[in-house]
């Protein structure tokens, strides 16, 4: 009898455990911070002797915590190292260590998604407008920073601009901590400058050059691919910036406004005449074989085939193309490239939002304010913004200590193995902390002065949009776009303007129409609602 | 309930055995099932999965519309139906030569490298199709220019996917189905295949009526089995060799890849768990009817 009365109690808890273990993963965080923020987790400061109100307002940090933490793409090869050095210096001052992780490139928005829906803990992610921040923000994904700042991470709240907390505020709410670095990130292409002079082509200024050079190198050098690699990013981006097609609050995929002139007149690209000469035109760029066939089954990056010395062409932004023109530089010396910033197709540029690149808290973090706090630090404290953003000073970088340059490596050290720290850092930038690099490519600065002095504001950005009432023809649609827009805008169908009439076909079946109006709905409330015309 | 608990009492070592098994499938398939939900609902972060929204069957309403419901379904079974057929024919008879084959030392080489192909992932064998079947320098089309051939664009054609496909599904498979008929022919008693022998019975004789007729419970077993999972495409196969290339969707595209790419773009947990619902069920009811049929045709061979 006994032994029975055992074994159910055993079992009740078996069950018991079965159920919390279970009901643990679906329930909501119980950690949430209440609305004033500043309530419970420093109960036990105010009890603080210290004279400075600061100091007195100053979080309980005597939990030992692990914030777990995660960036896009993925890490160097020597990041291990470098968090190992942070956390060390975190514990010291936070009493905090952080598990970085990163989600690696290779199907980034998928996994991105997954770590948002899935309810891991995580106590920070990179943000950003072109990582569907306000999408996720509107749909209740992250946390609502607005009473945690102050108090928690009082440096960057007083150092943010307030156009630029604006920026990331939706609603009454801030669901974001945008990083500080006003830039211009337009599309642009890095070219073999070197090849260009040699073969004596003309210089690029528009798209007839950009024809003229691919022709000319591969007529020149038949082994040459010259957009070597999966070449739709190169293909499409020409195309938008060529035609000054606007896209609306981040990808709106195939709705774009017709130029930046008017706001108001919006299209589905694929029902225009620019569309059809361009598709035609793209179907001889691919008989002349600018890319290959198989480009888009194609894994490998334009910008490898340059490496190879079987490129010649690959789509960047001016920061990108100063990365990449700078490792080259060290492995491949012989190498020149030259940059085109898609800019100068119609002579302006707009500058990115402030949340172009940031770090938000999802709705699932254990932790939210020991994770402010981590981020204050990270983004003013120059100790730390040097090593998570420029790596371990004496092997990765050697500080010039004129408060604006950096040499990569450090002295001493081969560049063939100490190469760059860079990962994708973008998140917690903060102007006064950043550093370029000595010696690098110069073109960025004046690209920068170039890109200021014919900045326009940039009002397609910030427009938000859900897609949540047109939701199944943005699916289809999409579908509809890969399984037929791509392969035509890469001129891979054997005749474009049958494939044209089916594409359009196909497109109005699956809802564009109503997808098309939802976005002008959308774009006509927000631009009303800024007074643009 | 006294009875339950004197029957519990009773065999409780036997229940103590089954009891892993139990709480596995509790945990694993029967709990996660109240996520079924999500497929009736609009999800949202503060709602959860009982708090979002109840919208019917609006989710299910992207497979329908789209249009490409049917060509997709069409797909899934036809590829899987040659996965499952010939697959299973061809380690049926790669089972029987193993088994017949007299050299222990060749034996034992051609089933390690029939099974090595099982352990390579889906991403290599992605990158193996490409190589070999790339324009500019794929061993293909390499090959047939050493020949003075004509090369041939592998990835502007979609017919000859089907075969490529169904042949890297069946190789990589072959050595693991292999290994399974080996061991039901293996636990073939010696004393028919003695007797069949002493009448003189040639080997083709004794393939013919011994091993043959013994092997079909364990063929219908195992294509019953992977009946039931006849609408679930082998995602990593067809997503790892095909990829995002729209060139060759018209002959490749199954439901599976279908759904990640409508949820890649537009990341809806209620339209994913819909598309899910919508193969579990097509498996199910599958499954159910191919076991009546058998049941009232073989009844010893049915599953249940």
């Amino acid at each position: 009898m006994a032994q029975t009365k055992r074994k159910k109690a055993g079992i009740g808890m078996l069950a018991a455990l079965l159920l919390a273990t279970t009901l643990a993963g679906c329930s909501k965080d119980n950690n949430k911070p209440s609305a004033s923020g500043s309530a419970s987790p420093n109960a036990s400061a105010s009890g603080n002797t210290s004279p400075a109100a600061s100091e007195a307002n100053k979080p309980d940090i005597s939990k030992k915590v692990t914030l777990n933490w995660y960036l896009l793409g993925d890490a160097h090869k020597d990041t291990e190292k470098v968090v190992a050095e942070w956390n060390k210096m975190l514990e010291q001052d936070l009493n905090t260590t952080v598990k970085l992780n990163f989600t690696s490139w290779t199907d980034w928005q998928t996994k991105y998604n997954l770590l948002l829906t899935s309810g891991e803990k995580i106590d920070m992610i990179f943000a950003s407008s072109w990582a569907d921040y306000y999408k996720f923000a509107k749909k209740g994904a992250f946390m609502d920073l607005k009473d945690l700042l102050p108090t928690y991470a009082p440096e960057t709240w007083n150092t943010v601009p307030k156009q630029d907390w604006d920026d990331v505020s939706v609603g009454e709410s801030i669901f974001a901590v945008p990083s500080t670095f006003p830039e211009y990130t337009p599309d642009g292409i890095v070219y073999r400058e070197d090849w260009r002079q040699q073969l004596n082509l003309p210089e690029i200024t528009d798209l007839n050059s950009i024809e003229a050079y691919l022709d000319g190198v591969k007529k020149a050098k038949p082994k040459v691919i010259p957009i070597n690699g999966k070449a739709w990013n190169e293909q499409f981006y020409l195309f938008l910036s060529n035609f000054d097609f606007k896209q609306i609050g981040g990808d709106s995929g195939l709705i774009v406004a017709k130029s930046y002139d008017t706001p108001r007149d919006i299209v589905a690209y694929p029902f225009t005449q620019e569309f059809e000469d361009w598709v035609k035109r793209m179907k001889t760029w691919a008989q002349k074989g600018f890319w290959s066939s198989n480009t888009l089954s194609d894994q490998q990056e334009a910008g490898d085939g340059i490496k190879t010395g079987n490129g010649a062409v690959y789509w960047r932004n001016p920061a990108g193309a100063g990365g990449f023109i700078n490792d080259l530089k060290k492995s491949n010396p012989d190498i020149q490239l030259g940059y085109f910033p898609f800019t100068r197709f119609h002579n302006y540029a707009t500058p990115n939002l402030s949340i172009n690149n940031g770090m938000a808290i999802p709705k699932s973090a254990a932790n939210p304010e020991r994770s402010l706090m981590v981020l204050d630090k990270l983004r003013n404290d120059p100790k730390y913004f040097n090593l998570m953003t420029y790596g371990i000073a004496g092997l990765h970088y050697d500080d010039l200590g004129d408060g604006k340059h950096i040499v990569v490596p450090a002295k001493g050290q081969d560049p063939k193995v100490v190469t760059k720290y860079d990962i994708a850092s973008w998140g917690w930038r903060y102007e006064p902390n950043m550093r370029s690099e000595e010696g690098g490519w110069d073109g960025l600065d004046k690209l920068n002065e170039e890109f200021k002095a014919e900045s326009k504001p940039n009002i397609f950005a910030p427009v938000l949009m859900d897609y949540q009432e047109v939701k199944t023809q943005v699916t289809a649609v999409n579908q509809v776009f890969q399984q037929y827009g791509q392969p035509l805008m890469m001129g891979l169908v054997s005749d474009p303007e049958k494939a044209l009439a089916t594409y359009r076909e196909k497109l109005k079946k699956a809802g564009i129409d109503e997808l098309l109006a939802y976005v002008q709905k959308q774009t006509n409330a927000y631009l009303d609602e800024k007074g643009i015309q | 309930m006294r009875r339950l608990v004197a029957e519990l009492v009773h065999n409780r070592v036997m229940f103590l055995m089954i009891a892993p098994t139990l709480i596995f499938f509790s945990v694993f398939a029967y709990l996660p099932m109240v996520g079924i939900y999500y497929a009736f609902t609009n999800f949202s972060f503060e709602g959860g999965l009982f708090g979002s929204e109840f919208i019917g069957w609006q989710n299910f309403r992207f497979l329908v519309e789209s249009g490409s419901l049917w060509s997709l379904t069409k797909n899934t079974v036809l590829y899987n139906l040659a996965f499952i057929l010939l697959g299973n024919l061809l380690q049926l008879v790669c089972a029987i030569f193993l088994a017949e084959i007299p050299g222990k030392l060749f034996k034992k080489t051609t089933q390690s490298v029939m099974f090595l192909p099982y352990f390579i992932s889906f991403v290599l064998v992605g990158a193996f199709v490409f190589n070999l079947f790339n324009s500019e320098n794929g061993v293909i089309n390499t090959l047939l220019q050493q020949l003075g051939l004509p090369g041939y664009d592998f990835y502007m054609h979609t017919s000859p996917w089907k075969y490529i496909i169904v042949f890297f599904s069946i190789w990589k498979g072959l050595g693991y189905g292999t290994i399974i008929y080996l061991a039901a022919i293996m636990s073939i008693g010696d004393e028919y295949y003695e007797a069949a022998k002493i009448d003189g019975a040639n080997i083709f004789q004794r393939i013919r009526s011994i091993t043959i007729p013994m092997l079909v419970p364990t063929f219908v077993l195992l294509i019953l089995l992977s009946l039931g999972g006849i609408l679930k495409g082998q995602f990593d196969l067809f997503y790892q060799i095909i990829g995002n290339n729209g060139m060759l969707f018209e002959s490749t595209d199954i439901i599976d890849t279908y759904v990640y790419r409508s949820l890649a773009v537009n990341f809806d947990i209620g339209m994913g768990t819909a598309a899910g619902l919508y193969q579990s069920f097509f498996g199910l009811a599958l499954v159910l009817t191919v076991n009546y049929i058998i049941r009232k045709t073989r009844e010893d061979y049915a599953l249940f």
